[in-house]
């Protein structure tokens, strides 16, 4: 179906409910509709099949409009559908929850309570996800009055209620500080001996307010902020939002800074593909695969320094193109590069697809069937692997791919085995179209000129991240800054199948299960509140503070 | 289902040399387009500001001296820079570089965190006036 | 024995601070075959020791719930259970200081000591980690512990007797390995579960449950422990070689037999997956019990018709 006809057939289902429609670009409905009609108007979507809850955007329309808009983005292949809601600009006005169609939307809920504060009735988890525990209570980041002395801390209180132990069932935490965790992140399992009965967890021990601190830097540097988001999926993050200020200043990007871009796409999913099998191997207890295929992805990170000047980072996005040209000595050195990554890939496809004693640990866990998938809203490689088709690359082409396609990987089993396999294909497929544009790098310039100011207006843009979709919704007010910056990463929608999943599996299965999503912690949190507890003496976090400033204050005095 | 895939690589692995590279005995060469530290060139400046205005951390400022007599000294701090190269796109006149050999950085005090770049007497009259700053103007 | 000689041995040498400083060595040893295997340079020789000096100059830090004299008591019972059963072992290449009818048993027991104090120290430290690991720890106790005193047996059945001198004096005539090949295999695995070496460290993962049973120690505590553990590597290997490998002879050349049993070690561990508590004592307890049981009924047989 063409983007059109899906858009024709949106606007169809929506009709009963759309109290005015709007086509801002040329694959996106908007469709305003009251906060009551919510759950029908996502009812009649989900039972006509069109589109999957991408994300849920918070506004503040600020005080002239003296309103506060709730976006819901349902995307289905190109066309994206936006039911708007607009509510009254007071504390905690009602919102209908669909946490009960689609299981996902209450995270999104959760943030939507927290930082904007809405009252969504009817949500399943009410407690924070992102705010730490001792935020006060009735301050809003994302309104517009917010300043930053509101948000000084009170009492912390447990937000997650205690699971508590029930005859010899007891709660296992993992995190915020675990050597399975890469980035911290609170997990509580209940356990029965080794089998997990009961999971919850909270987030938001790397969130840096990102979002709104996009509103205060001008659009060039925002590009640099956005992409210190996330250290491996950096590249796709600032394409999205090139991707997306371009389309609103009405700039064309030439050919050949769009192909560069899809090579450093196509590098930094290898980095990516190839870091993370080296932590879900070590979270098996392989710690020589997690050896050799770190060893293996230094390889792509010379490589990457070799062509934009940083192993990490890369900076090779500008606003209206690219920074640097990749010469014949580029090339050569990316395909010596590519000859040696595809042989070791593909060892590695054999390596987890044959290993018995890995095998052991990966075939049959956390299976997740394809409607399981769909309903848990999953996204990326962890949805792919269970047979179900999304991949932004393919459905909704942006930049070079509609010139260098590539080919949708899945897999049938839905298990963690099918997972490793899902990637480790995805990767020869990623180095086959490196070499394919390299060999056939169009001609042009890196860059043209780029306005300072952004014209008004909003736009959507999404980019396939390593881990999945990665939605941007940037709105300009025609100034040097962004209006609104909503950022939705793909982990976020992960983590739901991965609690769920985990349910019935033992306790050692748990680390390959999270693994197995490839969670992005700093991709999701955009405050950090550690609280150590040992019985005999509780310090609460602002002791713990004022004890490390008076040490280091003693440090210096004595030097 | 093979027990022991990878019994090839470990056993060559015994006898083939490990690959830890010996820091700091032995450097590794960066790429020609590695960002290190920044180098500022006073001479081609003309005060336009861009690059203090598009750093995206705040780590590069160009003080005023003398605007007619295009007498400009860079501070730069080398702890809040990101090194990722916004300046240099940013200056029309070529005025920024950083190159890839310094990037050795790590010191044991902050004072060695602000560098300032220009002309060697604009430098010492900056620091002579910023340790005898001048009184504010009497008002009334 | 003088009390003179026997107190220099207890001590010195062959048992106390040689066996305790053998230990690293083959900790040592150990840690930087699996560090080549993965193409990495691994540790120096003084590492181990090093960490030891560094635990043992540490604050001790006891939870506020865990048994005083439980938590200060087990790493020492622990340790003195390895180092008691070293001496009726020929470690180092030389002959057991002390010897007795049936000893062999005893030695076992003391090593098995050592774990037990390791599940015992974990249901009292108060973390639900430590409650976990030391469950792990104690279950893969009874799943290791009988088939590789089952594999122990086979040539002490073949030898007539239960003492650890003459076993080793007779495999020294006979090739215990090209004899009872089945037993060597079960030897060698359930060295590898006793040890708690990958693949079969489930009661310590670290991603899983932080440090297992050991996971609320540090300073003193941790440092017996760590000891103990090196030495039982040293008692242990010492025990499979001299069955299996040609009992005791020249101390350089069963110096080097334990070398080559700790590189097929080192090699297992490098090559395979750390397998799930329940995947490991569920393949061991039936191949490895019903493995050691066929061989024993083979050399019953055999006896039975040789003579």
């Amino acid at each position: 179906m063409t983007t059109e006809t899906l858009l024709q057939r949106a606007t169809e289902i929506l009709a009963p409910f759309s109290k005015g429609n709007s086509n801002p670009e040329a694959n996106r409905l908007d469709v305003n509709i009251e906060a009551s009609d919510l759950p029908a108007a996502t009812a009649a979507l989900l039972s006509s099949e069109w589109g999957y809850l991408s994300a849920i955007t918070p506004t503040d329309l600020g005080k002239e409009v003296n309103k506060l808009e709730v976006i819901y983005h349902f995307c289905e292949g190109a066309a994206i559908t936006s039911l708007r809601i607009h509510l009254p600009r007071e504390d905690q006005p009602d919102i209908p929850s669909i946490s009960d169609q689609i299981p996902v939307a209450s995270f999104f809920e959760r943030e939507l309570s927290e930082m904007l504060g809405v009252h969504v009735v009817g949500t399943p988890d009410s407690s924070r996800l992102f705010l730490p525990d001792d935020w006060p209570n009735g301050v809003y980041p994302l309104r517009e009055d917010f300043s930053i002395e509101q948000a000084a801390p009170v009492e912390p209180r447990e937000t997650l209620p205690e699971m508590g132990r029930v005859g010899n069932k007891f709660t296992v935490p993992i995190g915020p500080q675990h050597p399975a965790l890469k980035e911290p992140g609170h997990f509580e399992f209940a356990v029965d001996g080794e089998i997990i009965t009961g999971a919850r967890m909270r987030l938001g021990y790397v969130h840096r307010g990102i979002e709104k601190a996009t509103e205060q830097r001008n659009w060039i540097q925002n590009l640099y902020l956005l992409e210190r988001i996330c250290g491996i999926c950096s590249h796709t993050h600032t394409s999205a939002y090139a991707m997306g200020v371009e389309k609103l200043a009405q700039v064309d990007v030439p050919q050949r800074a769009q192909a560069i871009r899809e090579i450093v796409a196509g590098l930094e999913r290898v980095h990516s593909h190839l870091l993370w099998l080296g932590v879900a191997a070590h979270e098996a207890g392989f710690d020589t695969l997690f050896m050799y295929s770190w060893r293996d992805r230094e390889t792509v990170m010379d490589l990457l320094e070799t062509l934009t000047g940083n192993r990490v980072n890369y900076s090779i996005t500008v606003l209206g193109g690219v920074k640097y040209d990749f010469t014949a000595e580029h090339s050569r050195a990316i395909h010596k590069a590519m000859d040696y990554l595809e042989e070791r890939i593909r060892y590695y496809l054999h390596i987890v697809t044959t290993d018995a004693s890995f095998l052991q640990r990966t075939r049959g866990i956390g299976t997740m069937s394809l409607e399981e998938a769909k309903h848990f809203g999953a996204l990326g490689p962890t949805a792919r692997a269970s047979g179900l088709e999304r991949d932004v690359r393919i459905d909704s082409p942006y930049g070079a791919y509609h010139h260098f396609p590539v080919s949708l990987i899945t897999a049938e089993n839905g298990d963690l085995e099918a997972r490793f396999e899902v990637r480790m294909k995805e990767l020869l497929v990623s180095c086959f179209t490196i070499r394919t544009i390299v060999d056939n790098l169009p001609a042009g310039e890196l860059a043209v000129r780029f306005p300072r100011k952004v014209p008004a207006g909003e736009t959507i843009s999404r980019v396939e991240a390593p881990r999945g979709e990665a939605f941007y919704y940037i709105k300009s007010g025609g100034g040097e800054s962004p209006t609104r910056l909503k950022i939705r990463t793909p982990s976020l929608c992960n983590w739901t199948s991965a609690l769920n999943k985990s349910i019935g599996h033992q306790l050692a299965d748990v680390p390959m299960l999270i693994a197995g999503m490839d969670p992005c912690f700093s991709c999701n949190d955009r405050m950090i509140t550690v609280r150590r507890k040992n019985d005999s003496q509780t310090i609460s976090w602002s002791q713990m503070r004022e004890y490390g400033i008076k040490k280091y204050a003693e440090i210096r005095e004595t030097k | 289902m093979r027990l022991g895939a990878m019994f090839m690589d470990i056993f060559r692995s015994f006898f083939t040399p490990p690959v830890t590279e010996k820091y700091p005995f032995e450097k590794p060469k960066t790429a020609p387009r590695f960002r290190g530290r920044l180098h500022f060139d006073p001479a081609k400046c003309t005060g336009c500001n861009l690059c203090a205005k598009d750093c995206p951390a705040d780590a590069l400022e160009i003080v005023i001296l003398d605007r007619a007599a295009k007498r400009y000294v860079a501070r730069y701090n080398l702890d809040k820079c990101a090194y990722c190269g916004q300046c240099i796109q940013s200056c029309k006149f070529k005025c920024i570089t950083m190159p890839n050999d310094d990037w050795e950085l790590a010191a044991l005090n902050k004072e060695k965190f602000t560098a300032y770049y220009g002309k060697d007497d604009d430098v010492a009259n900056l620091m002579d006036k910023l340790a005898h700053p001048e009184p504010p103007p009497q008002t009334g | 024995m003088s009390v003179l000689a026997s107190l220099l041995s207890l001590m010195f040498f062959p048992a106390g601070i040689s066996l305790i400083l053998s230990g690293m060595l083959y900790e040592w040893a150990d840690r930087k075959l699996v560090a080549r295997f993965q193409n990495r340079i691994g540790p120096r020789w003084f590492q181990p020791l090093a960490d030891t000096i560094k635990l043992l100059s540490k604050e001790e830090i006891k939870p506020h719930s865990a048994h005083n004299l439980l938590f200060y008591g087990l790493p020492i019972v622990a340790l003195s259970g390895a180092l008691t059963a070293a001496l009726y072992t020929p470690i180092l290449g030389f002959s057991p200081i002390y010897s007795f009818q049936g000893d062999l048993i005893v030695a076992l027991y003391l090593l098995s000591l050592l774990t037990m104090c390791t599940g015992l120290a974990g249901w009292n430290g108060a973390s639900r980690f430590s409650l976990i690991g030391a469950t792990r720890s104690l279950t893969q106790l009874f799943a290791y512990e009988a088939p590789f005193l089952l594999a122990l047996l086979g040539p002490a059945m073949a030898a007539g007797t239960w003492t650890i001198k003459d076993i080793s004096a007779y495999a020294g005539n006979h090739w215990m390995f090209l004899a009872q090949p089945v037993g060597f295999v079960v030897a060698l695995i359930g060295l590898m579960g006793k040890l708690e070496l990958p693949p079969f460290d489930a009661p310590e993962a670290e991603t899983e449950i932080v440090a297992g049973a050991l996971t609320e120690y540090s300073g003193r505590g941790l440092a017996l422990f760590h000891i103990g553990k090196s030495v039982e590597l040293v008692v242990a290997i010492s025990l499979v070689t001299a069955f299996y490998l040609g009992g005791i002879g020249n101390p350089l050349i069963f110096l080097l037999k334990t070398l080559i049993i700790l590189l097929f070690m080192a090699m297992l561990q490098s090559m395979l997956t750390r397998l799930r508590i329940d995947q490991t004592v569920g393949m061991w307890w039936r191949f490895g019990a019903l493995l050691a049981l066929l061989q024993i009924l083979v050399i019953v047989l055999l006896k039975g018709w040789l003579s």
